[in-house]
């Protein structure tokens, strides 16, 4: 079961050449347990920033970040990251890599296989278990490290950009498969990227964020039937809604050209 | 293989006809069946072989620790690397003396300057290794819930592994010369015997017993290099992926 995530009044800055910069403007949001939330931004609009506070690998200048009404304090095993790059150990194997997390949780080996082999089935590598990544595609490699994920039952699931360097029929398949494993595991995830029709295609709700300072600049419920996929007309129509939010929003006043009523853009 | 070792013995014994004073490989071979047949090479190459095992062993545990501690903390690594890099620059057998007269001319003064001649070499490369592990790596593993000392042993070490051993390697061959430095320089030092059949060829002239001695040593460091360095160089490369297997992508 998923677990509740609080932001309160979280913000984040960093220091470069003696100047502060503002990453992420103090920022206040609530996730409800397994909800499916899709962020969405421009570069620099702190998404990244906002995942990395969630996921302990960075701590708040300002406010607090609680997951079920615990602060965090540092990465840990119920909150995983999915990262753009796939981030398999190159020197494992598929079956070792998605049994690294739960060695390191200290399960025991016999169930450690058994539930590696299983995480490693639901994703559809059983075949490919013996192989290292690099005798995988970039699919493959991307579903791997959901199995990675997956396996240690993260009440929180946190995924940056994890598609975006996949081809499209990948993507798509993956889009999918994301929203089954899911439903099924009832895992809070939180998915960060810069497609609006990606964020529209799998969130229950889409936080828009813009740039310079980064803040959340929407909060768009979707109340679409799942599964969804990118090309649904809702999905379109929706995207479109979103991508007028960040256009607004966009201090340069410059609107991304676009041909009739394509709302898919990547910025 | 075979082929290039035979051309070597025929350019060798050209060699022999042009400096009389150079042993033949004909009379070499006979001298190196006669020390196969009375013990004498086994037991010079398994000398040989314990000795270097346990200085080198010593040297690749404290080289790759320093090496790691050198990566982890940059300050320390600031301050000592200007010193490292003068001691790996710098012939380590110049200590033999030093130690022979501060350790005593025993085998531990060699086995001192053998393990610690092979250390910079090791420390420098772990270290620039360890500062080459991609981060995200190192953020997946602490994400998986690895932290401190096991996310050094099962993340950052296999990452860097290519290139510690390559300074591991690199190490091997210092760690050898001085080896030989210190027998040159006092027979009885380290009791692999090299020492003694040096001495034997300064008092007598004999360059045979030497040639013979020196093919040992050659078949020492091509089995270290068979059986050790390029077995784990191919372990290391094939399962990163950087062997084309020729497989369909």
């Amino acid at each position: 079961m998923g677990g509740a995530v609080a932001l309160t009044e979280a913000g984040q800055e960093f220091v470069r050449r003696g100047r502060t910069r503002l990453a992420l403007q103090p920022t206040t949001l609530d996730i409800a347990p397994g909800e499916f939330v899709a962020v969405v931004g421009p570069s620099g609009c702190g998404k990244s920033t906002l995942l990395d506070l969630v996921a302990g690998h960075a701590t708040p200048a300002t406010g607090t970040v609680t997951v079920d009404g615990t602060p965090v304090t540092g990465p840990g095993p119920d909150r995983m990251l999915v990262f753009q790059e796939h981030a398999l150990f190159p020197w494992l194997s598929v079956q070792e890599n998605v049994e690294f997390g739960l060695r390191a949780a200290g399960v025991p080996e016999a169930s450690r296989r058994s539930v590696a082999s299983e995480w490693i089935g639901r994703v559809g590598l059983a075949d490919a278990a013996r192989l290292h990544p690099h005798e995988l595609s970039g699919g493959m490699r991307q579903r791997a490290a959901l199995a990675r994920a997956f396996a240690l039952k993260p009440r929180v699931l946190l995924m940056d950009e994890p598609f975006s360097a996949l081809d499209a029929p990948s993507r798509d398949r993956l889009h999918v498969e994301l929203q089954e494993l899911w439903r099924e595991t009832g895992t809070t995830l939180i998915f960060v990227t810069h497609n609006v029709r990606e964020a529209v295609t799998l969130g229950d709700r889409v936080i828009v964020m813009s740039s310079g300072p980064g803040r959340v600049i929407a909060d768009v419920p979707i109340q679409l039937a799942r599964p969804r996929v990118v090309e649904s007309r809702q999905v379109v129509d929706l995207a479109q809604h979103v991508r007028g939010l960040l256009d607004a929003a966009d201090q340069m006043g410059i609107t991304t050209p676009r041909e009739g009523r394509d709302g898919y853009v990547s910025i | 293989m075979l082929v290039a070792g035979l051309a070597l013995v025929v350019l060798w014994w050209l060699a022999s006809l042009v400096a009389p004073t150079l042993p033949d490989p004909a009379a070499t071979f006979a001298e190196l069946g006669s020390m196969i047949a009375d013990g004498r090479a086994w037991s010079l190459l398994w000398r040989t072989t314990v000795f270097m095992a346990v200085c080198f062993a010593v040297a690749v545990m404290l080289g790759v620790s320093a090496g790691l501690l050198l990566g982890a903390r940059g300050s320390l690594d600031r301050a000592l690397s200007p010193y490292l890099a003068a001691l790996q620059g710098m012939p380590t057998s110049m200590w033999i003396p030093v130690a022979a007269i501060v350790l005593g001319t025993e085998i531990w003064s060699l086995a001192a300057v053998v393990s610690l001649g092979a250390v910079p070499a090791i420390m420098l490369a772990t270290r620039t290794a360890v500062k080459g592990v991609p981060p995200l790596l190192v953020r997946a593993g602490r994400t998986l819930g690895e932290s401190g000392f096991s996310l050094i042993r099962r993340v950052v070490l296999p990452a860097a592994a290519p290139g510690i051993l390559t300074g591991v390697e690199l190490g091997w061959s210092i760690a050898f010369r001085c080896l030989v430095a210190g027998e040159i320089f006092s027979g009885a030092l380290s009791g692999t015997g090299i020492g003694d059949v040096i001495s034997r060829s300064r008092e007598t002239g004999d360059l045979t017993e030497m040639m013979a001695t020196i093919l040992i040593v050659l078949a020492f460091t091509v089995l270290a290099d068979r059986l050790a360095f390029a077995r784990a160089h191919a372990r290391l490369r094939e399962s990163r992926g950087l062997v084309d297997a020729g497989l369909p992508h």
